[in-house]
Formats: C-alpha cells, sequence, structure tokens
C-alpha cells in the first residue's frame, strides 16, 4: 500500500465514525431537535453492538442491537424533549452521562476482549484495481461506503429532493405555521430524533465492530461531541457533514504519518491540527458568503400548540 | 473523560533533575488491627480497561482475601483535577488507614497527605516522599530490554515501532530499552515513535499503528492500555508486543509478549507492613523483574531460539544484571553513558531523552 493509499484509506475508516454520528445528529436537528446526547448514544451502540455478536458472530445483528438501542435511548429523550418539553441541551447531557454509564456498566463482561465478529471487506469489483485510489476508496467495509456515500445521498434527496423533506425542514424553521397547514409536528420530531439517535448508535456499532473491534469503557473518546460540532459547522448539510468528516479524518491521519516519517512536529500540534483545519474549512462558505446556511430557526425550542 | 491521565504530570516533573533525598529514617506509623483497618484505592481509570487500571484492582482483590476483616474503600476514573484532592479528602474522612493511588496526582495527593499524618499513602509512579507517604513503580525498562531482543530477532526489516502517549519518562524508559535490547543483537535497528496524546484513545492508538505499518514497520511495542495496536498488527499479518496484561486474544499470531504487571504482592506486603506498625513513609520501590513485573508467556509465532535467547537475557537480569549499559548515545550523538558506565534504576526511572535510534522523540 503506498503512502497516499494508506493516507486516504486511514482517513476514510476514522473519518466514517464521525460522518455516521454526524449524519444522524442532522435528522434531530432539521426538526428542530439539538440532541448532545451523541457521545452517549454512540458508546450505547458500541457496547451493544458487541455484545449481540458475541452470541452470534453476526456483524449484521450487531448493528441492528445497535440501532434498536439508540432508537430505545432516542425514543426516551424524544418523549423528554418533544412530548414533555424538557430542555433539550440539559436533556442531552443527560443522555450523554446516562448512555455512558449504562454501557460502561453493562459492557463490563465484554471490555476489553476483541469483538466476535467484524465487518468483512467488501471491494467493489473492477474500481479496487485502479491504481492508489482502488485500494483506499473500494477496499473498505459496508458502513464505510454507508457513510461517506448511501446515507449521504439518500439524505440529501430526502431532505432536499422530496416534498415531505420540505416538510421535515419547514418543522426545524417554524413549527407554528407547519402546524396551522395540518402538519403531525410532534409525531415528526418525535420520529426523526429516534431515527437520528439510532444512526449515532450506528456510529458506535461501527467503532467496535469495525474501526477498533474491541469495546472499552471510553472507546468514543469525545468522538461524539465532535460530532455534534460538525452539523453545525458544516451548516446542516449532509455532503458537508461527510466532507467534513473526511477533512478531519485526514488531517488526523496526516498527523500520525508525519510521526511516523518523523517530520519534526511536535505531537501536540498535531494532535490539535484537525481541529484547526476543519474549523478553518467549515467557516470559508460563510465568510465568502456563498451558501452561507443559518440554523433552523426553531432549532432547541420547544414547540407549544396553545402559544401559537 | 480524563484529558491528562496517569504520569501525564511527569512531563512537567521530569524536567527537574531528581534529588536524592538525605537518608532519614520516618517512624513507622502505629498498628492497626485488621478489623479496624480501612485501606482506600484511588484509580485513574475505569477497572474494566482490561490494562493498568485492572491489574491495580486484580491487586487489591488478592489484599483483600489476604486481609477479610479490613474495610476495602475503591474508586474509579479519578481525574487529575481538584475533584482528586475531593476523593483523597473523603477517603480519610471514611476512616481510612491507607491510601493507595495508582497514578501521579503529585500536590493533589500530598496535600492531603500533609494533614493526615496518621494515614499512609502511597503513590504509583510518583515523586513526593514524606513521613506518611512513599512511591512505588516497576522496573519496566529490563522487560522492555528483553521484548526488544525478541522484537529485532523477529522483525524482518529491523525498523521496530512504538505507540506511547506523552512524552514522559515511562515513554523514554521503554522505547529506549526497547531499542537498546533490539541493538545488542541487531546493531542497525531502530524505533521510530508515535504519541497518540492520551493513554487510551483505541482510535488513535489504531490509527497511529496503521501509519507506522505503512511506512514499513514490522514490529510494534506499545505501552497504552489497550490493545487496539495489536488488532491492527493482526490484520496487516505483522507482530506486536503489548503492556499491562495477557492480550493474546486480540491477535494470536501477531502477539510477541505483553510487559505483565502484578501488583498482588506488594499491595498484601504494604498492607501487612501497615496493620503490624512496620509501614513508614519517606521511601520508594521499584518492584524487580519477576516481582511485579515480567514478560507474558510468549506469542505462538515467536520461534523457540528466539524466546530462549530473550530468557537467557531475562535470567541474567532476574540475577542482579543491569542492561542498561554504556556506551550510549542520545538521538543527537551525545555521548550521555560512557563506556563501563551504566544507568542505575533512578535513573532510568528518570529517563527523559531519546536514545540514538529512538526516533520520534525529543528530550524533555
Amino acid at each position: 500500500m503506498s503512502v497516499v493509499s494508506g493516507l486516504l484509506s486511514n482517513a476514510l475508516v476514522s473519518g466514517a465514525v464521525l460522518a455516521l454520528a454526524g449524519l444522524g445528529e442532522l435528522l434531530a436537528e432539521r426538526v428542530g431537535v439539538l440532541n448532545l446526547g451523541v457521545e452517549g448514544l454512540m458508546a450505547l451502540g458500541a457496547m451493544s453492538a458487541v455484545a449481540a455478536v458475541s452470541g452470534t458472530h453476526d456483524p449484521a445483528v450487531g448493528v441492528l442491537a445497535a440501532l434498536a438501542t439508540g432508537a430505545a435511548a432516542g425514543s426516551l429523550f424524544a418523549f423528554a424533549t418533544v412530548v414533555a418539553r424538557a430542555s433539550q441541551v440539559l436533556c442531552g447531557m443527560a443522555l450523554t452521562m446516562g448512555g455512558m454509564g449504562l454501557a460502561a456498566t453493562l459492557g463490563r463482561p465484554f471490555a476489553g476482549q476483541p469483538s466476535a465478529a467484524t465487518f468483512p471487506v467488501l471491494p467493489i469489483p473492477l474500481l479496487d484495481r485502479l491504481p492508489v485510489l482502488g485500494d483506499a476508496l473500494f477496499r473498505q467495509s459496508l458502513p464505510v461506503y454507508v457513510a461517506f456515500l448511501i446515507l449521504p445521498l439518500f439524505l440529501h434527496w430526502l431532505l432536499f429532493r422530496t416534498r415531505h423533506g420540505l416538510a421535515l425542514r419547514a418543522i426545524g424553521e417554524n413549527p407554528a405555521a407547519c402546524d396551522a397547514v395540518g402538519m403531525k409536528v410532534l409525531p415528526l420530531r418525535f420520529a426523526y430524533v429516534v431515527l437520528g439517535a439510532a444512526i449515532s448508535a450506528g456510529a458506535g456499532a461501527y467503532l467496535t465492530l469495525g474501526f477498533v473491534p474491541s469495546w472499552s469503557d471510553g472507546v468514543t473518546a469525545g468522538r461524539g461531541w465532535i460530532a455534534v460540532a460538525l452539523v453545525i459547522f458544516a451548516g446542516y448539510r449532509p455532503w458537508r457533514i461527510v466532507a467534513g468528516a473526511l477533512l478531519f479524518g485526514f488531517v488526523g491521519a496526516l498527523g500520525y504519518l508525519a510521526q511516523a516519517r518523523d517530520w519534526g512536529i511536535p505531537s501536540a500540534f498535531l494532535g490539535m491540527l484537525p481541529y484547526l483545519v476543519t474549523l478553518l474549512f467549515m467557516m470559508l462558505p460563510a465568510l465568502t458568503g456563498r451558501g452561507r446556511v443559518a440554523a433552523p430557526a426553531a432549532l432547541g425550542v420547544a414547540y407549544y400548540r396553545d402559544q401559537r | 473523560m480524563p484529558f491528562l491521565k496517569r504520569r501525564a504530570l511527569l512531563a512537567g516533573a521530569a524536567a527537574l533533575p531528581f534529588l536524592p533525598r538525605l537518608a532519614r529514617a520516618a517512624s513507622p506509623l502505629p498498628a492497626v488491627a485488621e478489623k479496624d483497618a480501612v485501606i482506600a484505592f484511588g484509580h485513574i481509570g475505569p477497572v474494566s480497561d482490561g490494562g493498568w487500571s485492572t491489574t491495580h484492582h486484580t491487586g487489591l482483590l488478592a489484599a483483600k482475601k489476604a486481609y477479610p476483616a479490613a474495610k476495602f474503600l475503591e474508586v474509579e476514573s479519578i481525574p487529575v483535577s481538584a475533584d482528586a484532592t475531593r476523593t483523597f479528602r473523603q477517603f480519610v474522612e471514611n476512616g481510612a488507614n491507607m491510601v493507595f493511588v495508582s497514578s501521579e496526582y503529585g500536590d493533589l495527593l500530598s496535600s492531603v497527605a500533609d494533614d493526615a499524618p496518621e494515614v499512609a499513602f502511597l503513590e504509583c509512579n510518583g515523586h513526593h516522599v514524606s513521613d506518611n507517604e512513599s512511591w512505588y513503580y516497576i522496573q519496566h525498562w529490563k522487560v522492555s530490554y528483553i521484548i526488544g531482543v525478541a522484537a529485532a530477532k523477529m522483525s524482518k526489516s529491523g525498523k521496530m515501532g512504538f505507540v506511547g502517549s506523552f512524552p514522559v519518562p515511562s515513554v523514554f524508559g521503554c522505547a529506549n530499552a526497547f531499542l537498546l535490547g533490539a541493538r545488542s543483537v541487531r546493531p542497525e535497528a531502530t524505533v521510530q515513535v508515535i504519541l497518540i496524546n492520551s493513554w487510551f484513545d483505541p482510535q488513535a492508538a489504531a490509527q497511529a499503528a496503521s501509519a507506522l505499518i505503512q511506512n514499513g514497520i514490522d514490529m510494534i511495542y506499545t505501552n497504552l492500555d489497550d490493545g487496539s495496536c495489536l488488532q491492527v498488527a493482526a490484520k496487516a499479518g505483522i507482530k506486536c508486543a503489548t503492556w499491562n496484561t495477557d492480550m493474546r486474544a486480540m491477535g494470536p499470531d501477531a502477539y510477541v509478549t505483553s510487559l505483565m504487571l502484578d501488583w498482588t504482592q506488594f499491595y498484601v506486603d504494604q498492607i501487612g507492613a501497615r496493620l503490624a506498625g512496620r509501614w513508614a513513609g519517606d521511601g520508594h520501590t521499584l518492584l524487580p523483574v519477576g516481582h511485579g513485573v515480567d514478560r507474558d508467556a510468549w506469542g505462538r509465532t515467536v520461534p523457540p531460539e528466539v524466546a530462549a535467547q530473550a530468557d537467557a537475557v531475562r535470567t541474567r537480569i532476574i540475577g542482579g544484571w543491569n542492561p542498561i549499559q554504556g556506551e550510549i548515545r542520545d538521538a543527537t550523538g551525545k555521548v550521555r553513558v560512557p563506556k563501563g558506565g551504566s544507568l542505575d534504576d533512578i535513573a532510568c526511572y528518570e529517563w527523559n531523552w531519546p536514545v540514538e535510534g529512538v526516533v520520534g522523540l525529543k528530550a524533555v
């Protein structure tokens, strides 16, 4: 594997965690709910995936377990924030802390053990023979293709090319108006928060069945928070989220390459670089004035029909 | 999520030259009846980490068995912050006679120790001592030397890698001794170091290991808490040696060995001394090879003759031979240890410069 190909491959493998978690968060935020529980959802997904494969040895079962756990935890969060209208920030924090604690407790029997099953490499025929790029881009596991191609493609189509997507975005902007024209604001919010939570938990499954095939307490290492930040920086657009995730992964991989080749840059500086470069790149659209995207107007605001 | 993990503070402390204390015997603390004894333990990480904190927890479980009437307190994942002081104070308020902490907390611990002269404090990888405080650690560099001998014999290219956390003495000592062991059998061997700025971040560790492998390294040694480097090595078909516990399940064919920690005897002895009224502070312990630290049983792909050669070195070390012998040059080519000289245990414990052949670490 050449250096460039290795760099790209590492960027994809590590960026996929952020891409998946970020795309899940995008769904919740687009319908107006700020979910700060991504880190907790990832931990729950990561743990339940490992627990599920320990009995079945099938990564698909692990993914389903993670999605189901994420949906269950997401339902709890959605009930608190959408139905009971509690503070989204506080409930999100609670979901993060509760999720991490629960995952640590339930995951004890599996901690520090290799995962019983992992995602197999799925080479794309013909394309995987391309020089340099073939190895890096087309010899990955299924979740990487989902994270960088299938899911953003689908979400972009859903949000920006369908009437249903228009309704979802409208609910994030002005739920009162949507309610007035007969859209079901609360059920739709609830459904998409739950769906988003399931996808974010799926990022955890990819983490422990693909990227680092082992569960331990703290394996998510704060990446859930980066995913939340990425959604905001990316202007709530699916393609920009995956581009940001790829960039973050790429600069991170470049930092390790710099150490492996001894370019003499201090490791602490290299550790900071992904954050700095991603920040700068994400600022570009805003600075150039093109494609400026504000947050959904009703983001973080609970909807009360009687105060319309 | 503690950002600074164990020994991180050492980066600062290591900048100071180690000052040997004047020999001054502290008087022992009074005896405690076993049924009245309260033993407290503060962990830097979760005891389920399968690595560092698990080994301390295992030691503590053995102590519980040895002193069934005593009461044990255990707190996990104590961050290196004011929270630590609060936790240690709570230990004292709960009647602790003896407090162990599994990482260097520095002033966060000694400020509590100074206010509780009747309580014994033991700090792992610490520096501060007083009448009621001591520190303890392991002679990890000697085991790293043994692992280096086997690694150099098994590496095809002689280009080896090390994945560590921060530029602290534990990392310098490990990488340096690993290289010196390797060069004792293969003079052209090199060690490329990558630091990931954390003791536990499997995602970063996996990326670091991948980057090393893609740059032609075929043997990795790591002192991080988890086994992700070994998993990456197994996938890439190269070899890896780890730290803390037996991790061969993560990659049986890639596994060379592990630097195994065993605190059991030390904890049982220290608690026994405290109960009997023989425990005095103002000291330090560096557990030797075979008594607290050792190599694990060799992996199944380690050739028997390689294992035998490395074990011969191990036997000499257990017999009292110091493997860290001059002449040793640092990475800039300056002679640091002249021919015929050696680095003693304290100097190795405080190691803060890379030896010639260790690439990627800068002297602090």
